[in-house]
């Protein structure tokens, strides 16, 4: 065989060998969409009390992901229980918060989704959630201060603690 | 042959000149697209995030890095896709300065955008670099083949730097450099995929697409299409070869519809013989003699790279063409005196102006220097031009001068700019045409300038690069 040939050969042969790499034909971030429609709660805000002396019961407020509604539910300012904020669609994909609340206060956030099409997204996530969430739990309200590096996230983040923060008839 | 030469007379055949604004139209086009990245960067949140933090920064950096090194590349493939537009405004020996700049400037960007991304992706996930990047290269999306295409893009760099370039053969060299058309391609999805600018924005990646697009589509028609639709049309082949003093040979081709191709006085071809082996390398050749009827000539000077082949070719071998290139035509000649300075081989194309421009008798100075008279081609045919049309023709054959001069050695007692002077008197007021190996030419040029002649009368092509 001529060496001409055994370069065109072996050139297609490496292509071949690349494409049939898992990330050469993926797409963008892999599974995004598959994750935007996942089943963990629904789109809007939700509340759902534990205290029996105070809320009544549970309600959710429909709309659109990313406005952040107010609940059309009994739930209680002085209560206790969890509410969900609405989807915040980013770029990078939906954050969504949940925080509990215990006799008014913010005791927990916990970010139910972040965005994590990639490797990219889950190392970000890694440090700037726990960030936000001391920042959410001192500041008791979603005035909290980007997160340096996650400035999507962190956009998104704040937009969802609102949202469970107007549920749960906070302040 | 001589027949056809003795038949010949000066042929009209001006094409229009390449009007100025095309050349501010290529420029505008680069400097947006340069514009373009950049906004997007800073769109992005690329200012911010560089004063965010330091990995932060380094990320924002190396993305800054990655866009303007993936546009310069574009545009060197767009430079090198011989685009007319481009071609005639700016010839082919700017271009490749340009080419090798650009190149050489996108590589370096193309490093820093690696080690400023895996240094900052591994700063924000708290991370070793190694480890990090070895994530980025197996579980990004498009990250391999983003590797895959750096690693080509060394490949080229590494046998473009002169000391390699030297040592390898000219057809190797080639077809490795045209592993950088498949890095620029393989580039693209982890552009389109990981690049923050792109994946958050479908205007974006619309606008990278039709970019991409382009540059391949300018490579497909004018450095695919276009040469094989002439070579097909014009049947181009060996009619004749005849020697014209020692080393130098000039052959006569033969094709169809030769006056359908849009060729000038001044301008050169590449040349593939179809003679066998090494076909594929193709020569750059001007034509010593424009197209007349169904022949065309050119002339050939063996310096030692494959030209010394054209003496065997025989009659009837198949030729390859692209072109015609080059802007050492008289379409910026604007009537008046022309003074020709050519040396050697350097003649061709000199010769090939002086039958197309009508100049007046006694208005056209030719100053043909060679080595000894045995070295002076085309005799019979500056004689005829002198009698017919009015040509001065002097002779300078001597060896060369000590000092770096166009002059030759019994002539250095006179400045260059003297010797001009008393040569061709109204020098000052002509177009000077000036063809000859490098040196001579900066020579002949620091002459022409000393002498008074205006950078803007000065015709010169470049043809060693």
């Amino acid at each position: 065989m001529r060496r001409i040939t055994l370069w065109l050969l072996s050139t297609v042969a490496a292509l071949v060998l690349l494409f049939s790499y898992k990330t050469s034909t993926m797409g963008p971030g892999g599974d995004t969409s598959a994750i935007t429609s996942g089943s963990d709660g629904s789109a809007g805000s939700s509340w759902t009390a534990t205290d029996d002396g105070s809320g009544t019961g549970s309600g959710s407020s429909g709309g659109s992901s990313g406005g952040s509604s107010s609940g059309s539910s009994g739930g209680s300012a002085s209560g206790s229980g969890t509410a969900t904020g609405s989807v915040a669609q980013t770029r990078w994909g939906p954050v969504q918060v949940k925080i509990t609340v215990s006799g008014g206060k913010i005791t927990d956030v916990i970010a139910v989704r972040v965005p994590d099409g990639n490797r990219r997204d889950q190392e970000i996530n890694d440090y700037a959630v726990p960030i936000l969430r001391q920042e959410a739990l001192a500041a008791q309200s979603a005035r909290i201060d980007t997160v340096s590096g996650a400035t999507v996230t962190s956009d998104g983040y704040r937009e969802s603690l609102q949202a469970a923060i107007d549920a749960a008839h906070l302040k | 042959m001589t027949a056809a030469v003795a038949d010949r007379r000066p042929v009209r055949r001006l094409l229009p000149s390449a009007p100025a604004w095309w050349g501010d139209a290529a420029g505008t086009a680069a400097a947006l697209s340069l514009l373009v990245v950049a906004a997007l960067w800073t769109a992005d949140r690329g200012v911010q995030e560089l004063l965010g933090g330091l990995a932060t920064g380094l990320t924002s950096l190396g993305r800054l890095a990655g866009l303007v090194s993936a546009d310069l590349m574009l545009i060197q493939v767009v430079l090198m896709a011989r685009v007319p537009l481009i071609e005639r405004r700016f010839g082919q020996d700017r271009i490749a300065r340009w080419h090798r700049l650009a190149g050489f400037t996108s590589f370096h960007l193309l490093l820093a955008h690696v080690a400023l991304t895996a240094l900052g992706y591994a700063g924000t996930a708290r991370r070793g670099v190694l480890a990090e990047t070895w994530d980025l290269v197996v579980t990004y999306p498009g990250m391999l083949l983003a590797t895959a295409a750096l690693a080509l893009l060394v490949l080229v760099v590494a046998t473009s730097v002169r000391a390699a370039r030297r040592r390898l053969r000219y057809e190797s060299w080639h077809l490795l450099h045209l592993y950088a058309y498949l890095g620029v391609a393989l580039a693209l999805p982890h552009q389109l995929w990981a690049g923050a600018d792109f994946v958050g924005s479908a205007a974006a990646r619309a606008y990278w697409w039709t970019v991409y697009l382009l540059a391949l589509a300018s490579v497909l028609v004018y450095r695919l299409g276009l040469p094989a639709w002439r070579s097909l049309r014009h049947r181009i082949e060996v009619a004749a070869v005849v020697p014209e003093a020692p080393g130098i040979t000039s052959v006569w081709l033969r094709g169809r519809d030769l006056h359908r191709l849009p060729v000038r006085a001044g301008q050169f071809l590449l040349w593939r013989f179809l003679d066998g082996p090494g076909w594929s390398r193709a020569h750059p050749y001007s034509l010593s003699a424009p197209p007349n009827g169904d022949l065309m000539r050119i002339t050939v000077k063996d310096l030692g790279d494959g030209s010394a082949r054209v003496v065997a070719l025989r009659p009837g071998t198949k030729v390859l063409v692209e072109g015609p290139y080059g802007r050492l035509t008289g379409e910026h000649w604007r009537g008046g005196g022309i003074t020709m300075l050519a040396c050697g081989v350097g003649i061709t194309p000199l010769l090939a102006l002086l039958w197309e421009l009508p100049y007046a008798p006694g208005e056209a100075v030719l100053l043909y220097r060679a080595r000894t008279p045995a070295d002076l081609a085309f005799r019979a045919e500056l004689d005829q031009l002198a009698a017919e049309r009015g040509l001065v023709v002097h002779h300078l054959v001597g060896p060369r001068a000590a000092r770096p001069s166009w002059l030759p050695a019994y002539a250095e007692g006179m400045s260059d700019a003297e010797a001009l002077r008393r040569l061709s008197p109204g020098i000052a007021a002509h177009d000077v045409f000036l063809c000859g190996p490098d040196g001579w030419v900066d020579a002949a040029r620091a002459a022409t300038r000393a002498a008074g002649v205006p950078d803007a009368r000065t015709h010169h092509e470049c043809f060693a690069w």
